[in-house]
């Protein structure tokens, strides 16, 4: 224990005492470099110090006035981007960033390119980034997602493929944990790529063969739920598709909002011609997510002009976090876990740790107070940025509510038509001898596991249940058992 | 002595104008008969003197439910969400 203690106190000492030699080394040059390289040198010595965040301004500064490029700018604009983010080139505009044909600038303008909709631009900028380098990944997604959406779907599997394998060789062979999760993350998104361009080209069965693939405990697995329930649809299995959708209902996940899944499970009481049940869940739909969609526009309309009452909402202590709507507290958990939103608050703590750091610094100086100055912006930059990302999650659930409402008026007016024509016709028998739960009407393959849904909930059988309801549609009753 | 005699006649002459205009009677038609039945008008029938319509089966307006064709949506997200 003493030896590790000793080895923690060492590690420290050094790791500040190197600090401390590169801020000085940073600020000899601040006093005395008046050439067109000044703002380079000193933006290496804070990267070599490990002051990320308060190089960004020098590196932004450089850029802006010069085009050379030399190894060393290079990999200090690669370490930038790691540690940092897209914050590296923050303030370049686009035209700017295209003189510089670098792996890492290359992935931060493709990105921001195929944000605003250029996607020819952004495929052709991500394309310089050669397959050897560590960026690849990303920027296969990215130019996979660019074919995908232009439906050149053989080249988007091509990408989407080359993404996940070198992203799994490198979390085989990557070090350090987060990296290993990062990788993992990459290589299931690039999975769940593949399996969605099969759903999209009606290869169903393929697509649930790859969903397969995706551990039960991945961060990913409670998003594919809808998307297996999607293919479970097309394939006409509606009570796999009912017993997925029900699945969201789990205690475990209810912080996971699906309001799509609810259109889903609607539509498959639809299809085995269950009315009833069906309208149940619309009804449910509104009476449930009304007065969600209600409280969030009330606490978007009253905080859109804070640039911090959603970060706050994230710190906040346990007690003002239960006086919350539920199901805010649930949104903001759910938007905890993802990853945008992970590395921008690991860039806040890394920033405000940098600013802790150079104000225990003994010798102060007008370069210190710049640095300090710089820092203090930045921080408050990070902080509007995650606030502003939490508002544009709200936002855009309350659009999803919105959207999926008309689908669910759709098909309200559709039941009632139905019900209307069955009463035209007098069919009023099949209500009292509807079967529900038998195992005959389970579609089941050898790999599958099975269980029927009694209304408990249990972890190992989550993802798995499928309801036995038999298909009350008088014509091809067989086909869509 | 010539614009005198002018001014007379001019004003002689709208004198006897008023005068005519106070004697003139307006008399009105008290009543008119039209005679339909001796009316006629010219040209071609050419509506159609079968009005029976061809019975045809109900259109039955199907509303457009919710599809799933692609992923295009969650897919740009997760690209706004890499980093």
């Amino acid at each position: 224990m003493k030896y590790l203690v000793t080895t923690f106190l060492m590690a420290t000492l050094s790791m500040s005492s190197t600090a401390h030699a590169s801020a000085k080394a940073a600020f000899e040059i601040y006093k005395k470099d008046h050439s067109r390289m000044r703002n380079k040198r000193i933006a290496h010595e804070l990267i070599d110090g490990q002051f990320y965040f308060s190089a960004i301004p020098y590196i932004n500064n450089f850029l802006e006035e010069n085009n050379d490029m030399d190894a060393e700018l290079e990999s200090d604009i690669e370490t930038l981007v790691v540690k940092t983010g897209t914050m590296a080139v923050l303030n370049l505009d686009e035209k700017k960033l295209e003189s510089f044909s670098i792996p890492s600038i290359s992935l931060i303008l493709g990105t921001r390119l195929f944000n605003k909709e250029q996607y020819d631009k952004a495929f052709a900028v991500l394309s310089k980034i050669p397959e050897t380098h560590k960026f690849s990944m990303e920027a296969n997604l990215i130019k996979g997602t660019i074919k995908n959406l232009q439906r050149k779907h053989i080249e988007a599997l091509n990408l989407y493929e080359n993404c996940a394998k070198k992203a799994e060789q490198q979390e085989q062979s990557g070090s350090g944990e987060k990296l290993k999760r990062y990788y993992t993350y990459l290589k299931e998104t690039c999975t769940i790529r593949t399996a969605r361009v099969k759903i999209e080209d009606k290869k169903y069965d393929e697509a649930l063969d790859i969903y397969a693939k995706i551990d039960k405990r991945s961060y990913k697995w409670p998003y594919i739920l809808l998307d297996k329930a999607w293919a479970y649809y097309y394939l006409k299995d509606y009570n796999r598709a009912l017993g997925l959708t029900v699945t969201y209902k789990s205690p475990l996940l209810e912080s996971y909002f699906m309001p799509e899944a609810e259109v889903l499970m609607a539509l498959s009481y639809y299809n085995l011609c269950l009315w009833d049940d069906a309208m149940k869940v619309v009804d449910h739909f509104y009476s449930d997510y009304q007065p969600k969609a209600d409280a969030l526009k009330q606490i978007l309309g009253q905080n859109k002009k804070s640039n911090t009452y959603f970060l706050d909402l994230y710190y906040a202590d346990p007690k003002t976090r239960e006086d919350l709507n539920p199901f805010i507290r649930n949104l903001i958990t759910q938007t905890r876990k993802q990853v945008k939103f992970n590395l921008d608050l690991a860039s806040l703590k890394a920033a405000k740790d940098e600013l802790a750091l150079l104000k225990r610094l003994k010798n102060k100086n007008d370069f210190t107070a710049h640095l300090e100055e710089n820092l203090d912006s930045t921080i408050s930059f990070i902080s509007s940025k995650i606030n502003f990302y939490i508002k544009k999650e709200i936002f855009t659930f309350i659009n999803e509510i919105h959207k999926h409402s008309y689908s669910m008026f759709n098909l309200k007016l559709e039941l009632l038509s139905r019900k209307r024509d069955d009463l035209y016709n007098a069919k009023p028998d099949d209500k009292n001898d509807r079967n529900r739960g038998s195992e005959q009407n389970i579609n089941r393959k050898v790999t599958q596991y099975f269980f029927d849904f009694n209304g408990s909930f249990w972890a190992d059988e989550l993802g798995d249940y499928s309801f036995g309801l038999k298909s009350q549609c008088k014509e091809n009753t067989e086909e869509t058992k | 002595m010539r614009l005198i005699i002018i001014l007379l006649i001019l004003a002689f002459s709208s004198t006897l104008e008023a005068e005519e205009k106070k004697n003139t009677v307006y008399k009105y038609k008290e009543y008119e008969v039209i005679d339909l039945g001796s009316m006629e008008v010219k040209g071609q029938i050419i509506a159609p003197g079968d009005l029976t319509v061809n019975e045809r089966e109900r259109k039955v307006f199907k509303r457009s439910l919710l599809e799933k064709n692609n992923f295009d949506f969650e897919n740009k997200r997760e690209i706004e969400n890499l980093r």
